[in-house]
């Protein structure tokens, strides 16, 4: 079972983070991994493009199935392995579509938070535009208080009151929110949220290795 | 009846709305509730919109009671609630369940691609455009439909997922669409043109064609060099 699957991953990055949680939380312990750093450029090495010829992690095997994409992977795991460990999909109408809502919005989330931290990667010298930098600060602290509104009343879960789904694929994203420096003042039902979960076993095993010597680099604080 | 208690919000030429109603007609559930609003007149911004979606998008839906937004949200709502009726769109065999989840995956940085030509004047501020900035996105969109025009040269069946009409297609077709519909040069993507031309006249894709693609062609073919 988990000895036939294999994971490559990278540490700190919310999509790898979310398979293992997933794979915690169906009791899929004991599965291959590996390791690898972004910084290496190690996301683009023959080992990865031989299951991913996106060159992107995660990358994920299980047999001869590969899954390369976070959402497909989690999706994958809860569909074949329904009857052990945590059900991550509710019972219900009103929760099974109020789930299926959140994990499609967190990608606007995490794509406005790379917009801003990944802003003079992304886009050469000649292109960067104050205007441009500005919109997407502007961008995120909408989708935040989104986000806080989505918590607002909110049990210890996203979604009803049990853990699912909606929480494996977006509390990594908060969570890497808050690293770069997002302010618990200014986004306390995200905070609140945060500080429930962390200490969730499938989370605490998983916690990306290279956060845990001390805080990010911050630049997310003015938003 | 079920489809009696759905309501959707929609525009006409938008990917995501697409994908929601060929979900429905997948499922049997014609004689749902709908409303055309128009983009242009900013009409997904209007009130009726932001009371059931917040973020002023559509498509939105409603099924009694519950909400969904989020075209990838809806089409896995409606397989999961009506499993038993229609079309059975995730197949059971855990390969092709796996191809499937990941092209149905692949299939939103595809969606992204395009968009990133396609939309380019609409996300860019006049401002802040560049030709440099242009030109590399079609570069990505080209890399992009070499992987597509690869996984349909070497998947088991004529679908993204393998013998059987799926989610992936649902949610991918409509891209694909649209890529003909901006001027894709016959010729350059043939597999892509076939998976096209499969599926074209799928009942539940020929039912919810976008209605102004019906009245001409589209006048800018943004993509005719690619």
């Amino acid at each position: 079972m988990a000895k036939d699957m294999t994971l490559l991953w990278g540490s700190g990055s919310p999509p790898c983070w979310r398979v293992q949680i997933a794979l915690e939380e169906k009791n899929l312990q004991g599965y291959n991994q590996k390791l690898l750093s972004f910084e290496k450029g190690e996301h683009k090495s023959k080992e990865v493009l031989e299951i991913n010829p996106r060159g992107q992690l995660p990358a994920f095997k299980h047999g001869k199935i590969i899954l390369n994409e976070s959402y497909a992977a989690c999706l994958y795991l809860e569909n074949q392995f329904k009857s052990q460990g945590t059900q991550l999909i509710p019972e219900g109408a009103a929760e099974v579509g109020l789930m299926y809502q959140l994990i499609f919005e967190a990608q606007p989330l995490a794509q406005k938070i790379g917009e801003v931290l990944y802003y003079n990667w992304k886009v050469p010298e000649g292109e960067r535009h104050d205007s441009a930098v500005q919109r997407n600060k502007e961008a995120l602290k909408e989708e935040m208080k989104i986000w806080e509104g989505h918590l607002q009343g909110c049990g210890d879960f996203l979604v009803g009151k049990s853990f699912s789904l909606a929480d494996v694929i977006i509390f990594p994203v908060f969570a890497y929110f808050i690293r770069n420096g997002g302010s618990e003042e200014r986004y306390p039902n995200v905070a609140a949220y945060y500080k429930k979960l962390r200490d969730r076993p499938s989370i605490k095993k998983t916690w990306p290795p290279t956060w845990i010597d001390g805080p990010g680099m911050g630049t997310l604080k003015d938003i | 009846m079920a489809a009696k208690s759905m309501t959707l919000l929609w525009g006409s030429g938008s990917c995501p709305c697409w994908r929601a109603m060929i979900a429905l007609e997948e499922k049997n559930l014609q004689g749902y509730n709908h409303k055309l609003l128009s983009f242009d007149k900013m009409e997904h911004k209007s009130q009726q919109v932001l009371d059931i979606n917040p973020r002023g998008q559509l498509p939105t839906f409603k099924h009694g009671d519950t909400v969904v937004n989020e075209s990838y949200a809806i089409c896995l709502y409606l397989e999961s609630h009506f499993k038993s009726q229609g079309n059975q769109l995730i197949p059971d065999g855990p390969e092709e369940q796996a191809l499937m989840y990941q092209r149905m995956f692949e299939g939103l940085t595809f969606y992204e691609k395009l968009g990133s030509v396609i939309y380019y004047d609409w996300y860019v501020p006049e401002g802040e455009r560049h030709d440099s900035a242009l030109k590399r996105n079609k570069d990505g969109l080209v890399v992009e439909l070499g992987l597509w025009e690869g996984y349909l040269s070497k998947g088991s069946g004529s679908f993204l997922a393998g013998k059987s009409f799926s989610l992936a297609d649902v949610v991918v077709f409509p891209t694909v669409a649209f890529l003909f519909r901006f001027g894709l040069s016959a010729g350059r993507y043939p597999k892509l043109e076939e998976y096209y031309a499969l599926l074209k006249d799928r009942p539940s894709i020929k039912a919810s064609w976008p209605p102004h693609w019906l009245e001409g062609p589209e006048e800018e073919l943004l993509l005719k060099d690619i």
